[in-house]
């Protein structure tokens, strides 16, 4: 306080400012780093004596009126006019302290609320230490309170920064660890309330699902749950959604199975047992798009950052925001069709409760209406039991049809694949007795399976085959030895892969043996175990199970089949046309709903089939 | 846009659907056959109501063709009109029509007297037509 009074006199600022000079020109350059490590000493000493004697050494404090051992070395500082001209100094080393501090108590450490940790940390330890560089004229608390006001939440915004950039870091193994790690969530939301930097965390986030989430190697269902955690994690940081929906835009249609796998989790078909759906959430319909409502008083604007294609959604279930991010629901529903459609057809014994049961579920979600097709479905499998059972009623039939409506169901994949001999019987009394003369009946020889008996010379042998396996076995009723070639072109149109494989089936089951390549023979007697064991094939793994349903891909090959026409007809009518102009003219087209891109790589293809030509931007028919 | 053999027709252009250009291969076993003629065809507001105006813009010698404006004169497409036509039945009375003519009923006399000697009508009607550029 002495210095204050002698600094009013204009000889005592004279000789301040030439003893000044004279000292700061003779400083060593070494004399900065000489400084801060003093300065960062002194935190340790703030509250306490103990290893502070080499100060009181050098003082040899007398100054009682504060009850720190740095006292003297502060207004040592401040004599010399060191506190103000290395102001920025002192408050860097004390944001660097802080920092370190953070660092060392807060990565990786999830499970508990660490910013009030932090800021109780402050209070306790900075903010005492403080008191002496940047409050040292004040009188009372409040005085010192209004001083330190400044650099303290200047210092305050720098913790919140440094937590953000931390658990921004992190962000990714958070969500994992979700939700053990709900409190650094919580704190990271707090943190970013303060600083603005969720386009960095949405940018990292990103990153990090690029590189650890949508590499190759990841099951689509690992993903699917790392979404819904995000979701989870996100919605907790960011209730509007914007950072949300930024975050998973762009990552989504990356894989043909996700809806699949969505649509699958949607009805509970994880093979784990668990899906995604936390059963606990209620069901809520799926949030339509809804022109905002201007004249609702708790009404807000979209945040400052949401993109101008962010629908504004309120906080809702996990799958409604899953199902938001694609562009309309009637993937979705199209989607759950097939998969329908290749659950019901592989119910054989008449249970249809679960189904149902699912549909009813997902019509809350949907809306009734855009699930109707699958009601019409679920009553085609019921109507066709009591029509079977009505026809068994006239006239005992071993065949037990399923009639399903064509314009309902999804693309079957159409096989033309004539059964021979007693199939071919059955299926011709079968059409005799059909009781609904005004529809017409198409045959889908290669759906279904086949019971049967085959009696052999010396054993009986009962199996549940593929029709087109029961083909195969009966045209071996007639002749020995067959050829694969001569088997197909018994029964038409069947590839060689799905004939190899219903051939296999047999020799599995002992029954045909291979003699020379693609030639196989009839064990009218069994061969001995050991040189079965010899021959059975193992089944060809490579052949794939072909689902019996076109995927959702195959059926908008087939729908780009139709626009082609569109296209054929354009271009033989105006001659060449650019891709604007197709793309403008295809608008007209019914259920036209590819963008211009789909449509360049859609031409492409063509050109490379050489159904067009490409010149300067315009196409036409390669004539 | 159909799935009928030599015929289509498509919109000129996306801003007005009143406005369409159909293209007619001549049917095989004809004078015409191997040839294309281009035509436009505009519907009427009171369409289907109304039959379309269609004319041929690529010249067709043709006994019921006018050379120089392309008009026809066919029945369905005046007083026979009924709303049932569709844009694919009338290009197909109209590909009938070139290898059928009414000689009755001429809009070229010329084509209708020459109709008889095939290889005049034929230099007749190669002298006249013009392939579509592309």
């Amino acid at each position: 306080m002495r210095g204050a009074l002698y600094q009013r006199t204009p000889l005592m600022n004279a000789y301040n400012l030439a003893f000044q000079t004279h000292v700061y020109s003779v400083l060593p350059p070494s004399f900065t780093r000489g400084f801060k490590e003093l300065v960062t000493l002194t935190f340790s000493l703030s509250n306490v004596t103990a290893g502070s004697e080499w100060l009181l050494a050098i003082f040899n404090q007398t100054d009682r009126s504060s009850n720190r051992v740095d006292a003297a070395l502060w207004s040592a500082f401040q004599r010399l006019g060191l506190s103000e001209r290395y102001e920025s100094l002192i408050s860097s080393i004390c944001y660097e302290y802080v920092e370190k501090h953070i660092w060392k108590t807060c990565v990786g450490k999830w499970d508990e609320p660490m910013l009030n940790t932090i800021r109780d940390w402050m209070a306790n330890k900075i903010v005492p230490w403080m008191l002496m560089p940047f409050a040292r004229g004040a009188k009372n608390s409040d005085d010192a309170k209004s001083m330190l006001q400044g650099v303290g939440s200047r210092l305050d915004f720098h913790v919140c920064k440094t937590l953000a950039d931390i658990r921004t870091k992190e962000i990714f193994d958070i969500i994992v660890d979700y939700p053990d790690s709900m409190n650094a969530l919580k704190d990271l939301k707090e943190c970013l309330a303060r600083v603005d930097q969720r386009s960095q965390l949405v940018q990292i986030l990103r990153r990090a699902n690029k590189r650890r989430l949508l590499h190759p190697g990841a099951d689509t269902k690992d993903i699917l749950t790392q979404y819904v955690s995000i979701i989870r994690c996100l919605r907790m940081v960011d209730p509007p959604g914007v950072l949300l929906f930024k975050s998973l835009t762009e990552s989504r249609r990356s894989r043909p199975d996700t809806i699949r796998c969505i649509v699958a989790s949607l009805v509970g078909d994880g093979e784990s047992g668990d899906s995604l759906v936390d059963e606990n959430e209620p069901i809520q319909p799926l949030q339509q798009l809804q022109a905002e409502d201007y004249s609702d008083p708790n009404w807000e604007p979209e945040p400052i950052d949401a993109g101008p294609d962010f629908r504004t959604s309120k906080p809702s279930d996990v799958i409604s925001t899953l199902v938001s991010i694609y562009d309309s629901k009637e993937l979705f529903v199209k989607e759950l069709q097939v998969l329908l459609a290749q659950r019901l057809l592989t119910i054989t014994d008449g249970n249809y409760d679960r189904e149902r049961r699912n549909i009813e579920i997902l019509k809350i979600r949907f809306g009734e209406a855009a699930l109707q097709v699958c009601e019409v479905m679920l009553k085609d499998m019921t109507d066709s039991r009591r029509t079977d059972q009505h026809v068994q009623a006239q006239k005992t039939m071993v065949l037990h049809p399923t009639i399903i409506s064509k314009h309902f169901w999804p693309a079957l994949q159409s096989s033309t694949f004539t059964m021979p001999g007693q199939f071919k019987e059955y299926i011709r009394a079968y059409f005799a007795t059909a009781f609904k003369p005004d529809k017409k009946l198409a045959w889908l020889p290669h759906l279904g399976t086949v019971k049967l008996d085959v009696e052999l010379d010396d054993r009986t042998i009962s199996a549940d085959v593929m029709p087109l396996e029961a083909a195969f076995i009966e045209l071996f009723s007639s002749k020995e030895t067959w050829t694969v070639a001569e088997l197909i072109a018994e029964v038409g149109n069947v590839d060689r892969m799905m004939a190899l494989k219903a051939v296999s089936t047999w020799v599995n089951l002992g029954v045909l043996q291979e003699q020379e390549t693609d030639q196989y023979k009839l064990l009218n007697v069994a061969e001995p175990e050991d040189a079965l064991a010899r021959i059975r094939a193992p089944a060809p793994t490579h052949v794939e199970d072909m689902p019996p349903i076109t995927s959702v891909q195959q059926q908008q090959a087939e729908q780009m089949q139709v626009f082609w026409k569109y296209i054929e007809g354009m271009l033989t009518n105006l001659g060449q046309l650019s891709l604007d102009r197709i793309h403008g003219m295809l608008k007209f087209a019914p259920g036209y709903d590819r963008n211009i891109e789909q449509l360049a790589v859609f031409m492409e293809a063509a050109r490379r089939e050489e159904l067009v030509i490409a010149k300067d931007g315009m196409w036409k028919l390669n004539k | 846009m159909s799935a009928s053999p030599g015929i289509s027709a498509f919109p000129r252009s996306d801003a007005n659907l009143f406005d369409w250009v159909g293209t007619i291969e001549g049917p095989a076993g004809t004078i015409y056959s191997g040839l294309k003629w281009k035509m436009s065809i505009h519907f009427p507001a009171n369409y289907p109501y109304a039959p379309p105006v269609i004319k041929f813009d690529t010249p067709c010698y043709h006994p019921n063709v006018d050379i120089n404006s392309g008009a026809i004169c066919l029945d369905i497409l005046q007083d026979k009109w009924s709303a049932v036509y569709s844009v694919q039945t009338i290009l197909l009375s109209l590909q009938s029509l070139l290898g059928e003519p009414n000689n009755a009923s001429p809009l070229n006399p010329d084509a209708a007297n020459l109709w008889v000697r095939p290889d005049d009508f034929k230099s007749q009607l190669l002298k006249h037509y013009r392939p579509i550029s592309e």
